[in-house]
Order: structure tokens, then C-alpha cells, then sequence
């Protein structure tokens, strides 16, 4: 049975639902869920005086309906199970996630899926700055899972990246897969300035050369069998791969010792 | 039991226990990924001298292959696992990855894993770059042609080796062309490979020998020219006996892939000169897994 979550009214404060679960929820019986502390503002408030709840106790998907700016860390840690978000989140979206599906019919925020080691996010919008990246003082972003942001992304995507699949129809913002250290990147848009700075390993697949840091050497245009392998294993990148069996292959960044690659598919 | 003209003697093909592991290559053309299968599956026609035995399976049109490029399935088969894990890494690195425009992929999900990619990745020296794909790894390894494609493991499976039968015919001639019909028609079998050349022995073996040392010597019971001079299992009229050695992933496999090489032998019949079918085996005591002939042919005749 979906378990459903519809705000009474917009937030005037940010919410925290990072504790907020299907699991969670689908172990408490109604009267204990709508006591459930959440954070609000500086405060915590019971998810009833923000929610009308319905379906609690089952094992069905955690529906949120009508989504907002302001609530944060929905499927924060997701080990398991579904949560789908008619609309828009905010920051922290599927943080540390490392299982289940998050699916968002809308934009999300800052650090979408950041240190995200398993599972998968869909955001049909737009994403924020820092998504699959590192939080801050963390050593490693994103280690694996797959990340799909239909739209396009903000600054410092795949910062510290280690592994997993993030894949951006649309446009990415500066300091893409600054630092990162294994794991792929896919851009179907335009890539912004300082990509790859600091790239050790992993790949970023761009359909447009972006302009990178001086430790990016061009080896040329290549047949990679890898391209079709990927294209006929990997179902979200079969939209910027299906026919490609060449790209041109920057790698980098070797200023600092780095053996990351961009593969220009275009 | 006699299927036209040609009698299904009441015996068993004895057979043993073996690991093997299905690879996939794949190449630019079909010309390319068939060398690649010839070589790796070269000088594997026994585990007695050749520590494996290994044959390919079937072709793979680009549409069933990982890459979408022409491809041809192997199986590698040896007597235990350890030894496996040994060969197989050796015939991919000397035979697979130096072969132009080809790729090399795991034909098994389930079962032990055994190392393609992961042991020979270090021959990039550093360059190597692995992606993970849900939980499989496949690795790209820079050659001077290009880029060498490989998963980094392979699953295994549990076969069954030294199936076979004896086709007993009047000449070589005919001996040869009903063998190479049954191997033609045990070709539409998968999870099976005959590993002598081109699918037919013409030295079968019995067990040891007078030398020492020798684990195996002429099987001189089925030796034409030794008719009269030992114990020989030839009726007069028999003048040539090729064999077909089967090994399989299972038993089944290995029964049915038997049942239609026989099949194929007896259409041939009396008329092309085969005398009978025969088995090889040593008594029944050494090989677990017992392929009856008779038992064989029955269930095809009921079908």
C-alpha cells in the first residue's frame, strides 16, 4: 500500500525528512507517525502538523505529494523502497543514499545524491550545485548508484566522484568532476568553464568539447569498443551513445599526475 | 538395437567430472572473431597432454553479442577448478588480446568466478581503465591496434568431459563422412563442444599402457590392423573407427548432443557403410556419468 505524504500548506521553514523513510513510516503504526519529530525551522514538529498521512504500516512506495523548495534530505540514506516526489526538493535529495529509487518530478536542490553509493535518482528537472559530489571536509562523492538529471545541473557536479553513473540531459555548471576519482559522467549539454581540474581517473562523456585546464592532453579520435558495450549494457546512456563508435579523447588531468578521461561523442 | 542397418551396441560412453567456462569474443568481422576462437581454443584436444580441452560452442550474430559486433562462443573446460583458473587467463592473454579488433566477454553469470580481465589488466601497465556495470566490471586495456575490450571475470559451470561414440564403418572413407555429418549435426547443439580437431578423433585411447609412464596409448581393441593380433572388438567387415569426443556443460547436453550425432550416423546407415556405434569407456568404475547408447537411442525413438 502506497504510503502518502500531502503537505497541509507551502512551508514558511525548511523541513528535514532525512529520517523519513518508507521503511520508517512503514513500521509505525498511524498514530506513532503522526507523532514523528521532524525538523522545522530550528524547531521539531510532529510530521502530522505538516502532513496529512495515509497508508502508513504497508510496504508500498512513500508518495510525497506536492513537493517544495524547502524540504530537505527526502530519501536521505534510502536503503530500500521507493519514494516518488510529485514536484520540487530541496537541498540534500537522496544524500548518502545507498539503495532504493528516489524519483522527482521536479527540480532539486543543492547536493543532490551527494555521497550517493547505491540505488538510483531520477529528477526530471533541474539539480543544484554539488550533485554526486563530496560533502564539504569529505574525501569522496558519489561511489556508486546511478544519478539521472533529465534537465541540467549546477556548479562542481561529481566533485570527488568515485564511482556510479550520473547522466544530465541538459547543461552542467563550472568545476565539473573537479577532483573526481573514478566513476563516469555524462553531459548531453554545454559543460561550463574549469572541468576536470584535479581528475585522477573516471570518464566524463560530453556531446561538446568543454574548454579544460591546461593538464588536458588531446589524443585524438579513437574507435572504442567500449562505446558500444556501454551503449547496449547501460540504458541511460544509450541516448548519447546508441550508433557512437568513436570519440575524441582528452585526458587528464596530467599536471597532476591523472589519467582521467573526456570523451567527445559529438 | 539396430536404427538402419546400423547396430547401437549395448554399450556406455563413461565420462567425468569437469569445471568450464564459456567466453564470448567478439570482433570486427566474423573472420576475425572465428581466428580468435581457433587459436584459443587451440592444442586443447585433451587435459592429458594439454592441460584443458576447448572447443567452439557456436556463432553469435551481433545482434546477441555484448558489443553488437559478430561473435563466437568457447568453452574451456579442465579437471578442476584451480586448473582452470589457470588456463584460462593464459589462452585469453596469448591468444584473444593479441588477436586484432577483438573483444572478450563472460559467457557464464553463475558458478565460481574465473579471472579474464583481472589477471591480465596488468599488461597496461597503469593504463588500464575499469567500468563497473551494475556488479560486473569490464576493464579497457590500451594495445597499439586500438583498445582492448574485456569483462574482468567469468562464471563456471560444473560440464561433464569424455563423452563419446564409436562410429564402426566398412572404410575410411565412410567413417570419416558419418562423423563429419554427426559433428555437423552436433553443431546445432549448444553447451557443448567436441575439442579434437575438427570434432572427430582418429587415435582414440585406452587407459595406460605397457610403457611407464604413459597414461595412455592406442585404444588397440578398435585398431583395424590389429585385428586377429589382440583382443579386438571389430567384426571382420570393419575397416576404419573414428571417434567423437563431447564435452558439455551438463549431462543432458552431452546426452542430447550424443543422441543427434548417432542420429546423424545412422541416416548415413548400412548403405554408407557404417557396422555399428559403439562407446568408449573402462568398466564403468572410473567416470561417474554413464551415457547408454541404447537408453540414448530409445528416447529418441519414442520422441
Amino acid at each position: 500500500m502506497t504510503i502518502t505524504l500531502r503537505p497541509h500548506a507551502p512551508f514558511s521553514a525548511r523541513v528535514d525528512l532525512s529520517q523519513i523513510t518508507p521503511a520508517v513510516l512503514g513500521a509505525l503504526t498511524a498514530r506513532d507517525a503522526e507523532y514523528r519529530q521532524v525538523p522545522y525551522g530550528g524547531r521539531m514538529r510532529a510530521l502530522a502538523d505538516l502532513f496529512f498521512i495515509e497508508g502508513t504500516g504497508g510496504n508500498g512506495p512513500l508518495v510525497i505529494e506536492i513537493g517544495d523548495i524547502r524540504l530537505d534530505g527526502v530519501g536521505a540514506g534510502l536503503e530500500s523502497g521507493e519514494i516518488i516526489v510529485d514536484g520540487e526538493v530541496g537541498a540534500w535529495a537522496g544524500r548518502g543514499m545507498s539503495g532504493g529509487v528516489l524519483r522527482i518530478a521536479g527540480n532539486a536542490g543543492d547536493y543532490l545524491g551527494a555521497e550517493l553509493s547505491g540505488g538510483r535518482i531520477e529528477v526530471k528537472g533541474n539539480a543544484g550545485d554539488h550533485a554526486g559530489a563530496a560533502t564539504s571536509g569529505s574525501r569522496r562523492g558519489m561511489s556508486g548508484g546511478v544519478l539521472r538529471i533529465h534537465g541540467s545541473a549546477g556548479a562542481r557536479l561529481a566533485e570527488r566522484q568515485r564511482g556510479g553513473l550520473i547522466v544530465v540531459g541538459g547543461d552542467a555548471g563550472e568545476g565539473l568532476a573537479t577532483d573526481m576519482i573514478a566513476g563516469t559522467v555524462a553531459v548531453e549539454g554545454a559543460i561550463g568553464a574549469l572541468a576536470g581540474r584535479g581528475m585522477k581517473r573516471g570518464t566524463v562523456f560530453a556531446k561538446i568539447a568543454p574548454v579544460l585546464p591546461a593538464g588536458f592532453v588531446d589524443t585524438g579520435n579513437h574507435d572504442l569498443i567500449a562505446l558500444r558495450l556501454l551503449a547496449r549494457r547501460i540504458e541511460d546512456l544509450k541516448g548519447l551513445l546508441d550508433g557512437v563508435t568513436s570519440a575524441r579523447r582528452i585526458v587528464g588531468d596530467t599536471l597532476l599526475g591523472g589519467q582521467g578521461e573526456v570523451l567527445v561523442v559529438g | 538395437m539396430i536404427i538402419n542397418g546400423v547396430e547401437i551396441r549395448d554399450s556406455f560412453a563413461e565420462a567425468f567430472p569437469m569445471v568450464g567456462a564459456r567466453l564470448v569474443i567478439t570482433a570486427d568481422t566474423p573472420e576475425w572473431a572465428l581466428t580468435a576462437a581457433r587459436v584459443t581454443t587451440g592444442f586443447a584436444t585433451s587435459v592429458i597432454g594439454c592441460g584443458c580441452e576447448a572447443g567452439i560452442e557456436r556463432e553469435i550474430p551481433p545482434s546477441e553479442t555484448p558489443d553488437g559486433r559478430p561473435g563466437i562462443a568457447i568453452l574451456i573446460f579442465a579437471m578442476d577448478f584451480g586448473s582452470l583458473k589457470k588456463v584460462v587467463p593464459l589462452r585469453l592473454g596469448q591468444c584473444i588480446l593479441t588477436c586484432p579488433t577483438t573483444a572478450c566477454y563472460s559467457g557464464m553469470d553463475t558458478g565460481k568466478r574465473v579471472p579474464l580481465a583481472k589477471t591480465i589488466r596488468y599488461f597496461a601497465d597503469g593504463h588500464q581503465i575499469s567500468k563497473k556495470i551494475g556488479d560486473k566490471r569490464f576493464w579497457r586495456m590500451p594495445v597499439m591496434e586500438g583498445e582492448f575490450v574485456c569483462d574482468e571475470d567469468t562464471g563456471s559451470v560444473e560440464g561433464v568431459g569424455g563423452g563419446n561414440f564409436l562410429i564402426l564403418a566398412r572404410s575410411r572413407p565412410q567413417a570419416l563422412a558419418a562423423a563429419e555429418a554427426a559433428v555437423k549435426a552436433m553443431g546445432t547443439v549448444g553447451g557443448n563442444i567436441l575439442p579434437f580437431p575438427g570434432g572427430i578423433v582418429r587415435s582414440g585411447s585406452k587407459v595406460g599402457s605397457k610403457y611407464k609412464g604413459l597414461f595412455a596409448s592406442t585404444n588397440d581393441a578398435y585398431c583395424p590392423t590389429l585385428r586377429g593380433a589382440v583382443a579386438s572388438a571389430l567384426p571382420p567387415e570393419v575397416g576404419s573407427v573414428m571417434e567423437i569426443v563431447i564435452d558439455g556443460v551438463s549431462f543432458n547436453s552431452v546426452a542430447d548432443a550424443t543422441r543427434i550425432g548417432i542420429k546423424a550416423v545412422c541416416q548415413i546407415g548400412a548403405a554408407g557403410g557404417i557396422v555399428a556405434v559403439d562407446a568408449g569407456n573402462y568398466g564403468g568404475n572410473l567416470g561417474p556419468f554413464h551415457f547408454k547408447l541404447r537408453e540414448i537411442m530409445a528416447r529418441e525413438q519414442v520422441a
